[in-house]
């Protein structure tokens, strides 16, 4: 794994490209990190020290190379109430927490979960990411004067106009600058991020959380630490498959959970926040030419670079020019192609997808609305399952006998269309159940089936299930209750 | 049937991978199967948009545009690769090779190398590929890459070949080197051939239990063997015993000191790839 020809390819097969590709995102990141760092009420140096530590460390030891992590949305939205009611000094708890629970989750190869989770729950998912970024933007857009909505205007039309004059400079930072300026010289009383808290003066330094080693602590951060570990892991497997899928490169997911939650880890000692891949600013990043290591390492140092240099004029950068390059961002993650599809996928998809983003908005948590979304595609994969069974049936020449023929699949939801099947009134002398083309998948499936056979016991008749296949046939064996041989006793009283 | 996995890519290299290939393949009466990889650039397609951007559907438009770039190339890579394989097999017809296979693959050089070698006796690969054609003080990046991965034995093709005459194996005491030399000794590759053990050491290493052990292997096969031993680094005697026969084979055991040594003292087998301008033959 670390061979020198490895370690050659994933870090400086494309060094210009990547290193222009990692200013690119830092500059993307800056907004992203106050901005975020302000929603959960902390200094945005605590956003900005999160997203240096986290994008060095994930380039480091993370397993989808190209992939930018950072202090990001999700997480932000999830750590409000703790830090209202606590304190930041839990949050860094509460991400040294983190970490270790995603390094548990890389063992327990947890990301082999991703499985269950359906193209319409991640398209639900970076919706609902894409929304609720823009949602965080609102506090800085409402009670504020015209200016402000001019100058975000502006801040967008920079960022989507200037490319076609030339695409040799980021936009997002012509943006910035070009307000910057104008509200430097203008006097136009908007906010800046100087108005915003504590931006960083030094590099960051190792601390220890100053919160009490109790198990009163652990019960106020455990519960934060795994929504952020299980919504951090989330976002991060779905940027690794979109980056994946960009460049058509394969990655190690397993290494990447272990590698997110030793970032986080490291960035609690550093007064950071939690944080995970970024979907937007890993867009960015493939589409300015970066995809190995060394991107996001640059991305990360450049950023802290920046702030460390040129705090004093970061502190003047207006809020109106950051929150317009965060719709962008917002724009950008939002999968608008989702929109047309709701007319042409199938309900289901639509429903899953909308319910996923639903719940989000709803909970600004993200791991509920997957989970949601995991829980209705599962309910409508096996309502759709359940109609892959069809039951004949035919009387004997004399009328004693009916033989019930069953296909198909027959598990927990099932019950029903099982049971229908048969005709319990018929006075017959003995039944025939064939199980050649069925397959029974849970006890579920045994007991209705155990059901149907005691049934026909009652109303007299002998009963005769032939042709199960191996795998039903142990099930059937070991769980049913009409084959053992003390079965009337057993039934008594039923 | 015995069978020859031969390497080619663009480079100059790949007309004596074809000579070295049919002269082995006759020898040892083994079909060949004619491998080249299509690469593509581990790098995502430059588009010199450096404007940091992101719009509607930008996913998806990303995606279709990095995909026709790679699409066109890809075309242009399979297409060239077709060809030189058919130019590859026209050379080994000549050379009179009967059962050959044509394989066209895409990945990385060194990984599917090592996949196919697996249903492979001998691998035959030019010193250096088209990305270091012309640099000839080194040796290819990949070459060392495939060796060390390899557990077949690599039969290395330098840019001219002479059909070899006679078969020098360098000796130096390590089990690798008497393990190629046990391949010498049984395999049909070296029928008829005149045998050179050569060793470099001060006088009286012809008298050292394993140099003992070492001619003990071959006498029975090649009486008329000749021994050259001589002192100085193993390189050097080597390197002028080489230059002195051009009609020579070298065969040696492959790196057969750890990678740490490797790494500090460097390795005699990359030095002798380096400088030995004849075919040679590593055993793992």
């Amino acid at each position: 794994m670390f061979s020198i020809a490895t370690l050659r390819r994933e870090w400086l097969s494309n060094p210009r490209g990547d290193i222009l590709a990692g200013i690119v995102v830092a500059l993307a990141l800056i907004p992203e990190a106050i901005g975020f760092s302000i929603i959960a009420g902390v200094d945005p140096k605590v956003g900005l020290y999160a997203s240096f530590s986290i994008a060095v460390i994930a380039s480091l030891v993370g397993g989808r190379p190209g992939m930018i992590s950072a202090a990001t949305a999700a997480i932000a939205v999830l750590v409000v109430p703790l830090i209202r009611e606590h304190g930041v000094e839990y949050l860094f708890a509460a991400t040294i927490l983190m970490g270790v629970l995603q390094v548990i989750a890389g063992f327990l190869r947890l990301d082999l979960l991703m499985q269950y989770v359906s193209t319409s729950v991640v398209t639900g998912f970076v919706n609902a990411l894409a929304i609720l970024i823009f949602i965080a933007q609102l506090p800085q857009l409402i009670n504020v004067t015209w200016v402000t909505y001019a100058m975000v205007a502006a801040g967008l039309g920079i960022i989507y106009l200037f490319p076609r004059l030339t695409r040799a400079v980021p936009s997002p930072l012509v943006a910035i600058v070009a307000l910057t300026a104008v509200s430097i010289y203008g006097g136009l009383g908007v906010n800046t991020v100087g108005d915003m808290g504590q931006l960083p003066s030094s590099m960051p330094y190792l601390l220890i959380p100053d919160v009490p080693l109790t198990l009163e602590t652990l019960r106020i951060i455990f519960p934060f630490s795994l929504t952020m570990a299980v919504v951090g892991l989330l976002e991060s497997m779905m940027t690794a498959q979109i980056v994946d899928e960009l460049t058509d490169t394969p990655s190690n997911k397993r290494r990447e959970c272990k590698g997110q939650g030793i970032a986080n880890f490291a960035t609690g000692f550093l007064g950071g926040m939690g944080g995970c891949a970024m979907i937007g600013q890993s867009v960015i990043n493939v589409k300015s030419g970066g995809s190995t290591r060394l991107s996001t390492f640059v991305a990360g140092s450049f950023l802290l670079f920046l702030i460390v240099v040129l705090g004093p004029l970061v502190s003047q950068i207006p809020m109106p020019s950051l929150v317009a390059v965060m719709i962008m961002v917002s724009i950008g993650t939002f999968s608008w192609k989702s929109i047309t599809n709701l007319k042409t996928h199938p309900w289901q998809s639509s429903v899953v997808m909308l319910a996923t983003v639903v719940v989000v908005v709803w909970t600004h948590d993200l791991a509920q609305g997957v989970l949601a979304g995991v829980v209705l595609s599962g309910l409508f994969f096996a309502s759709k399952v359940k109609s892959l069974f069809t039951v004949t049936s035919d009387l004997s020449a004399d009328g004693s006998c009916r033989t019930y023929r069953f296909s198909g699949q027959v598990f927990f939801a099932s019950t029903e269309l099982f049971t229908d099947a048969f005709d319990f009134r018929e006075v017959l002398d003995r039944v025939v159940i064939d199980m050649s083309d069925a397959h029974f998948w849970d006890i579920s499936a045994i007991a209705i089936l155990d059901q149907a056979v005691l049934k026909f016991r009652r109303e007299g008749a002998s009963v005769e299930v032939v042709g199960l296949n191996e795998a039903s046939a142990s099930m059937v064996g070991r769980f049913a209750v009409h084959d053992a041989p003390d079965t009337s006793k057993n039934t008594n009283g039923h | 049937m015995k069978r020859i996995l031969a390497c080619i890519d663009a480079s100059s290299y790949a007309a004596s991978v074809c000579e070295l290939t049919a002269w082995a393949a006759t020898r040892l009466e083994a079909s060949v199967e004619l491998l080249h990889v299509v690469r593509r650039k581990d790098a995502v397609a430059a588009r010199k948009d450096l404007s940091g951007a992101i719009g509607l559907g930008v996913k998806s438009e990303l995606l279709e545009e990095l995909t026709r770039i790679d699409e066109a190339e890809g075309k242009l890579a399979i297409e060239n690769g077709r060809e030189m394989l058919a130019k590859a097999e026209k050379l080994l017809i000549a050379g009179g090779v009967s059962e050959i296979n044509r394989l066209l693959r895409h990945g990385r050089v060194v990984d599917t190398i090592v996949e196919r070698e697996a249903d492979a006796d001998l691998v035959v690969i030019g010193k250096r590929g088209v990305t270091s054609e012309f640099d000839s003080n080194h040796i290819g990046s990949r070459i060392e890459r495939v060796v060390r991965a390899s557990v077949k034995p690599v039969l290395i093709a330098s840019r001219k070949i002479q059909t070899p005459g006679i078969a020098v194996v360098a000796l130096d005491g390590g089990s690798a080197s008497l393990k190629a030399l046990d391949f010498v000794v049984a395999s049909p590759l070296f029928t008829g051939m005149q045998l050179h053990l050569v060793a470099a050491g001060p006088k009286g290493t012809a008298d050292k239990s394993w140099f003992v052990k070492a001619y003990s292997k071959v006498v029975d096969r090649s009486p008329s063997c000749i021994i050259h031993i001589a002192d100085g680094a193993p390189q050097k005697v080597l390197g002028d015993y080489m230059s002195a026969r051009r009609d020579a084979i070298l065969v040696m055991g492959a790196f057969g000191h750890s990678a740490l040594r490797t790494l500090i003292f460097g390795s005699t087998t990359t030095t002798m790839l380096r400088t030995v301008r004849a075919p040679v033959l590593l055993v793992r």
